[in-house]
């Protein structure tokens, strides 16, 4: 129960560097993921469009990119 | 012991004995009783204790701490007792009469004669305001006079308390009008009772006046914590509370003391000024501004006073911080001031340590103001200098003191990050030159611990950096190519980093080889034999779980760039992290990103993710159970709540897309009904974020796609494929639209097929 420490950050910016660098890191990795999906899905949205009829088994999927 | 067994009701007499031994009348023996207790309320949960014994609790308590207590050291006991029971005693501060009873004996307390028990008694007041701001408004003005006499009159310890108070009280005010936005309704759960607002004509006088209590060379002190300090930073919570108030009752107080001989006076205006930068609006601060930049700039050249200097650095940080960049209309720094801004600052970096890191420090703000310049920024014509004026900072012998080596490094940081096409040859040239600082700190023998220490810190330093050139160089196809002639040096140094055994250092170089991995792409295979080791060390760090999730984060950076290439590596990786998911060890937050990251390999390796199906799969599906129903206790748990459902959202997404066009898709098959039923119940509950609902409804489109006509039985009878589809196409959320338009595409042609 000894007194608590009321210091607080003095002279000091809110967010360190490192923490940023972190945040940075972090949001890059979440747009590239999200690039990653949407890639896939606009490949096979491309892929519907240009099928709209399904097409026979024996033929392969049309690689657009 | 009682810490460990009352929350499992395993020692229901202890209250009562302990209570019973407080009225005996050997004041040790009262004393004891008491710490006791305060232990007990410092370690249980407040749901251990039943109402009763908390009464009971709380009356031995407040009447240990009463004036009529003719013994000093159970009265202490017995007010420290009470801040620990503060957060037990909900049901009593809802009560009038019990409430004005705490408050009236807490008082009668802060004016004891005993400094520890003043002391200990506005450590209850502090935690009082924060726990039950909102009952506080009938005793405001007992606080104001009492706290402004400690301040004024009390030794310091007591002092700093009694300014802490008022900062607690403004911590509540920002986060109440944070959270309402400045609008207030009848049905706002905590209203605002504007106390700042109201004490403010008397507060800031008192505050302005600590700042004249300064402690000689407190600057080079890490460690220092006094009146003028605590005021200081009292008053700037005071502006972000107020806003434009505050100026006129600050403006006096600056203008009288800035110029007086005295280095107190000067270095406590300059002070006061740098505090209230926060909170006025730009409009009203910038004519203020205007007038004071060349008596800031002057001041930091001249003043004869350091402390002064030190001050007036900060502040200058503080208006390019708040008063500069594109966001703010209007700006104080043009053209023709910057140049001779930046002369001076340049200049100010050979001054002694504290105020050269002050100086560090504007420069990062200011390079942060030209962030979203365009192609041409004011700062080119100077770039070389700054970047040499900021390495020979990082070269001087005292660099060490006052974090002057660290502020250099993270300056040059953001001084590259807000770099614009026309210096980035000047960013490539800065590639060996950070290189080869990093190999003389590998090739160092023999050295003290304090050496390593610091060999460490200098380590983190230069990979972090490293880090912001490699993601600068690599966002454009003309420098990434010439950058990564140095990928294979690059790389070699970083292994050689890892042998030095340092979290810290570990962190800063694995965020490194994210960026280059991603820089390089497929071409990074050619490291991952050397790699991997380092990358499976990280995913074993429980104990510093940062370092852990950065890795997660670095697999999936890893995934991105070698696609199938990582398939020899996914044995290991999803062990690993199989591991670290069913771990009670593990940190919380490092789990919702290795969901996330299971949707990065199963996108990377495709159907070769088939053979971690049977132990991936029931993990998500437990994990989304709990998650559609967790119990929204708390913001913290909310936010946690939506970052776990997000995660396992991505995984699906990942392994669905993965197994696209295979002919393994049926051995998703079985898990469809789960998901559906996962989607629907997040719908119903509807307490998911838009970055949930993003994601969930993709996870619709992704189920559908790969599944097709098969599963489209069981996309029909969802709620998510009507109701939930419906709502998102009608978002105003372009990225919620956008997912629910390719999950409508990928539904229609399931069930039409």
């Amino acid at each position: 129960m000894a007194p608590h420490d009321l210091r607080r950050p003095f002279k000091r910016p809110a967010i360190s560097d490192q923490q940023r660098r972190r945040e940075i890191a972090l949001r890059r990795q979440n747009q590239q993921r999200s690039d990653s999906q949407n890639r896939a899905r606009r490949l096979a949205s491309s892929v519907v469009s240009l099928q709209p009829e399904p097409q026979p088994e024996s033929e392969p999927d049309i690689e657009l990119e | 012991i009682a810490g460990i067994e009352v929350p499992h009701k395993q020692w229901p007499e202890l209250v009562g004995s302990l209570l019973s031994s407080i009225h005996q009348q050997q004041p040790h023996v009262k004393q004891a009783s008491l710490e006791t207790l305060g232990y007990l309320c410092e370690e249980v949960p407040p749901q251990a204790l039943d109402q009763d014994q908390v009464n009971k609790i709380l009356t031995a308590v407040v009447q240990g701490m009463s004036a009529s207590e003719g013994n000093v050291d159970v009265r202490l006991a017995a007010t420290r007792a009470l801040y620990n029971a503060l957060g037990f005693v909900q049901a009593n501060f809802s009560n009038d009469m019990e409430r004005d009873y705490i408050m009236r004996v807490v008082c009668e307390a802060t004016l004891s004669p005993e400094l520890k028990i003043r002391q200990a008694a506005y450590e209850c007041l502090v935690s009082v305001s924060s726990m039950y701001y909102e009952k506080l408004a009938s005793y405001m003005p007992d606080i104001f006079n009492i706290t402004a006499k400690a301040v004024r009159e009390d030794e310091e310890p007591v002092a700093l308390q009694a300014i802490e108070f008022w900062s607690s009280i403004c911590d509540e005010e920002i986060d109440i009008l944070d959270d309402y936005g400045g609008e207030f309704t009848a049905d706002s759960e905590i209203p605002c009772h504007y106390f700042i607002k109201q004490a403010l004509p008397a507060l800031v006088p008192m505050l302005l006046e600590t700042l004249l209590k300064q402690e000689e060379d407190q600057d080079q002190d890490e460690g220092a914590w006094n009146l003028a300090m605590a005021g200081g930073t009292c008053l700037g919570l005071v502006a972000r509370t107020v806003g434009d108030d505050i100026v006129p009752l600050v403006m006096p107080f600056i203008e009288e003391n800035i110029a007086k001989p005295d280095w107190r006076q000067r270095e406590a205006a300059t002070y006061a000024f740098g505090s209230i930068l926060e909170g006025p609006s730009p409009d009203k601060l910038a004519p203020i501004v205007n007038v004071a930049l060349n008596f800031m700039l002057t001041a930091l050249m001249k003043d004869p006073n350091n402390h002064v200097k030190d001050t007036t650095a900060w502040t200058l940080g503080r208006i390019f911080e708040f008063l500069h960049g594109s966001t703010v209309e209007s700006t104080v720094i043009t053209n023709e001031n910057c140049q001779q801004i930046l002369t001076v600052l340049l200049q100010s970096m050979k001054d002694v340590p504290n105020v050269a890191e002050k100086a560090c420090g504007a420069l990062y703000f200011l390079a942060q103001g030209y962030e979203d310049v365009g192609s041409a920024s004011p700062l080119s014509p100077f770039f070389q200098d700054i970047i040499q004026a900021l390495l020979t900072v990082t070269h001087r012998e005292d660099a060490g003191e006052s974090r002057l080596r660290t502020a250099a490094y993270e300056t040059l940081n953001e001084v590259v990050r807000c770099s614009t096409e026309e210096t980035a040859p000047m960013v490539m040239q800065l590639v060996p030159v950070i290189m080869m600082e990093l190999h003389k700190t590998l090739e160092a023998q023999k050295l003290s611990s304090d050496e390593r220490e610091k060999q460490s810190e200098v380590q983190g330093l230069l990979c972090g950096c490293l880090q912001v050139i490699i993601q600068k160089l690599g966002s454009t196809e003309t420098t990434k190519h010439v950058f990564l002639q140095y990928a294979d040096q690059m790389m070699d140094l970083f292994l050689r980093v890892f042998a030095c055994r340092n979290a810290t250092v570990h962190e800063e170089a694995m965020l490194a080889i994210g960026a280059l991995a991603y820089a390089t792409g497929a071409n990074f295979a050619k490291y991952m034999q050397g790699f991997y080791p380092y990358l499976e060390m990280g995913l074993q760090n429980f104990e510093e779980y940062q370092v852990c999730a950065i890795t997660v984060g670095v697999v999936g950076d890893l995934c991105r760039a070698l696609e199938d290439k990582i398939l020899p590596f996914c044995d290991g990786i999803m062990t690993q992290l199989l591991k670290d998911l069913s771990s009670t060890q593990m940190h919380r937050s490092v789990k919702p990103p290795i969901f996330s990251c299971f949707g990065d390999i199963a996108l990377a390796i495709g159907e070769n993710f088939e053979k971690y199906l049977a132990y991936a799969m029931p993990m998500l599906q437990s994990a989304a159970e709990l998650s559609a129903h967790a119990a929204a206790s708390d913001v913290d748990m909310i936010e946690y709540t939506n970052q776990l459902r997000n995660g396992i959202l991505e995984a699906y997404s990942g392994i669905f897309q993965g197994f696209k066009n295979s002919p393994k898709t049926q051995l998703l098959m079985s898990y469809a009904p789960h998901i559906l039923q996962f989607l629907d119940s997040l719908y119903t509950v509807k307490d998911m974020d838009d970055v949930v609902t993003k994601t969930a409804i993709g996870v619709l489109g992704d189920l559908a796609d790969t599944l097709g006509s098969n599963a489209g039985t069981l996309i029909q009878q969802s709620v998510s494929c009507k109701e939930f589809l419906e709502e998102c196409l009608s978002s105003d959320d372009h990225l919620i639209k956008e997912s629910a338009d390719w999950a409508r595409l990928a539904v229609s042609r399931a069930l039409s097929g």
